[in-house]
């Protein structure tokens, strides 16, 4: 065990936060401009994407509390924020526009954290996955109250003043996944991820369940209220379909795919299952044949894979270059079965690539579970002597892993 | 004054009286056994004591204070703590780690602190580690401290759950089938590790167990429990020829 140096401590904090602070404005000034304005938002949900991946990722992956409702904690942080920059800081948002977006995020977290205290406290001291129940029920209940209160917009929504800053919400992007990644750092991490797993020795070790299970479920929703906030400044327009059950359940689904409990993979996953239904919006019109033989394709591959995984015990090397291999054919297989199918006149009818979007989803989370059930990361996490490792140096002893 | 006082603890199940009232007292530095048949309430007396249940009736006295129905943590905090008969460790978490959340009950700093990766709780952490790899050592441990706790072979898993114990200072240790699935070799040094941890760390021990040379080896007295009554108490010596125990437990071969 190293002894803690101050000296040294300081030093890398003080650079790992001035680093963050130039990355995010670097960020923000280079996707500046009218001509960028798509990727602009683009980029700002994939930032708001992580942010509420991450932080489910400390209820449910690192705490094991099973919550399926985060999109309601998101919303009350969008229309606090909303309702907020429309009535009473109407003069700051437009005087101080950057000012008031942090701000905004402040009173959104503050409105979600509140809102997660209120229903953690008796859905978490019970034993069970009850918590499972009732953010589900949260999810609906937050939604009607919405599209029912006059002063909310009802089912239309609700117009609020337009910010735009990917300085802010890159920077609460890397701040939740700091704040996770301290957390797991310390011996009060231990406790949480002691928590899930295995309640009754937890409790024989003197940990606090419910104090502790609390406080993962107040943190997470206090960050997806900081993103309700941004996003509804982002978009100036909050309304109920925003944060329906499909927008908790396409959080959910990063998290699981991601590998529950690990941050790196959460946030991989976010950006990428933001990203690919949000490009396959652009997909031209294709011939039916097509799609068919890639999904022939990639059945075949997975096929092919997971024999693999079931009956190969050899060589690392020799399981890549067949692993490679299966994909290959997998992907040959797509093309010439596309070439094929589109030959036949049943099959050569037009249909919008678009409507591909959601099918992705499910076949990605389909094929992960066939193929890697624990999800791309697993347990683990991104470190640097991982990296080194992998580009075949010899790692430095670490200090135990956390 | 005693350290553990069961006062005509009882718990019923339904209709089954798992623990009928039954009743003892450890003095500080005991090494003290429970025994009996399976399915005696061997299991279920810890779990009263360790507030996994409330007892249905009778009292529960530890260090001077009624514990009666007090929940776990705090019970942990008070200094009782257990392992497990089907061991429950962290399994993801590395040896290293099962022990630091042994000993994390008596922190000091908050989580604000860990939350900012401030100095304060950084310096907790390594100290936490430290005195974790020292248990690690003690059980004989520390070349597997990095080591996932899943990946560690049945005895070393059963010595960690004692490490991970001991880490929260506890007063009273309850062990419930240490020895269990050990070879002979391993349940000798056990024993010496039994031995070590009430007289070196001073820690008082109750032990369920079912290998009666073990038992009868290590404790200075014993109670023997058949369908969830007290059927003896006693040295071991006394247990061993009373004729109520051999006709419900023992048999003939002891
Ligand atoms: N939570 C529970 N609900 C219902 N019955 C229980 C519960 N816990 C224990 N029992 C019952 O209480 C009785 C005593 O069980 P216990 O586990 O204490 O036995 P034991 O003496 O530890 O046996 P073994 O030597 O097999 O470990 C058993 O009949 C068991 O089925
Ligand atoms: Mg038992």
């Amino acid at each position: 065990m190293t002894q803690f140096n101050f000296g040294k401590w300081f030093g890398t904090r003080a650079i790992s936060i001035l680093v963050a602070l130039i990355f995010c404005f670097l960020l923000d000034k280079f996707m500046q401009g009218a001509d960028k304005s798509y990727g602009r938002f683009l980029m700002s949900l994939a930032g708001i994407y992580v942010t509420l991946a991450v932080s489910l990722n400390l209820i449910n992956g690192i705490t094991g509390q099973f919550s399926i409702g985060h999109a309601a904690f998101y919303q009350i942080g969008a229309y606090t924020g909303a309702v907020l920059a429309a009535n009473k800081f109407s003069a700051l948002a437009a005087s101080k526009p950057l000012l008031w977006l942090l701000l905004s995020a402040l009173f959104g977290a503050i409105a979600a954290g509140l809102a997660g205290l209120v229903v953690g406290i008796p859905s978490l001291r019970l034993k069970g996955d009850y918590l499972a129940v009732v953010t589900l029920g949260i999810g609906e209940i937050v939604t009607i109250i919405a599209k029912n209160q006059k002063s909310l917009g009802e089912a239309y929504g609700l117009s609020t003043a337009k910010i735009e800053s990917i300085f802010l919400i890159s920077l609460l992007a890397i701040t939740c996944i700091a704040v996770c990644r301290n957390l797991l750092k310390s011996a009060h991490g231990l406790a949480f991820l002691a928590v899930r797993e295995d309640e009754v020795a937890s409790a024989a070790m003197g940990v606090n369940l419910t104090r502790i299970k609390v406080t993962a479920f107040v943190i997470g929703s206090a960050f997806a209220g900081a993103a309700g906030a941004l996003y509804a400044h982002t978009k100036a327009f909050v309304s109920p379909p925003d944060f329906s059950m499909d927008v908790s359940f396409l959080i959910l689904t990063m998290v699981v795919l991601g590998g529950t409990g690990s941050i790196t993979g959460t946030t991989i996953a976010a950006v990428v299952l933001f990203l690919i239904p949000e490009k396959m919006r652009d997909l031209p019109y294709v011939q039916m044949g097509t799609p068919l033989g890639v999904a022939i394709g990639i059945i075949v591959a997975v096929v092919l894979l997971r024999k693999i995984q079931e009956s190969f015990h050899g060589a690392g090397s020799v399981r890549l270059a067949r692993n490679i291999g299966s994909v290959g054919s997998g992907a040959v297989v797509a093309f010439i079965m596309a070439k094929l199918l589109v030959m036949v006149p049943a099959f050569q009818g037009q249909i919008n690539g678009a409507l591909f979007r959601m099918p992705v989803l499910a076949i990605t989370l389909v094929v992960l579970m066939l193929l890697r059930p624990q999800g791309i990361f697993g347990h683990h996490e991104f470190s640097w002597s991982w990296v080194q490792k992998l580009l075949g140096k010899k790692a430095p002893e670490t200090e135990v892993a956390v | 004054m005693s350290l553990l006082k069961l006062d005509q603890a009882t718990i019923k199940f339904g209709g089954l009286v798992a623990v009928n009232s039954v009743s003892f007292e450890l003095e500080k530095g005991d090494l003290f056994g429970l025994i009996g048949p399976n399915g005696a309430g061997k299991t279920t007396c810890f779990n009263i004591i360790t507030g996994v249940y409330a007892p249905t009736s009778g009292k529960i006295n530890f260090d001077g204070r009624d514990i009666t129905g007090t929940p776990s943590n705090r019970i942990a905090q008070q200094g009782i703590c257990r392992t497990f008969q089907n061991i429950r460790l962290f399994h993801s978490l590395s040896s290293l780690e099962n022990v630091v959340v042994g000993g994390f009950l008596r922190h000091k700093t908050v989580l604000g602190s860990a939350l900012c990766y401030l100095p304060s709780a950084i310096k907790e952490t390594d100290e936490l580690k430290t005195k974790a790899l020292e248990l690690l050592e003690l059980v004989d441990l520390a070349d597997v401290a990095n080591t996932r706790s899943r990946d560690l072979p049945y005895g070393k898993q059963r010595r960690l759950e004692i490490a991970r114990a001991l880490a929260t200072q506890p007063k009273l240790l309850l062990l419930d089938e240490p020895a269990a699935g050990m070879n002979p070799q391993e349940k000798m040094e056990l024993l010496q590790m039994v031995k070590k941890i009430r007289d070196v760390l001073g820690v008082t021990v109750l032990l369920i167990e079912h290998d009666m040379k073990f038992v009868m080896n290590l404790c200075e007295r014993i109670l023997v429990l058949d369908h969830g009554e007290e059927i003896a108490q006693g040295p071991p010596a006394e247990i061993r020829s009373n004729p109520k125990v051999i006709a419900a437990y023992l048999g003939e071969a002891v």
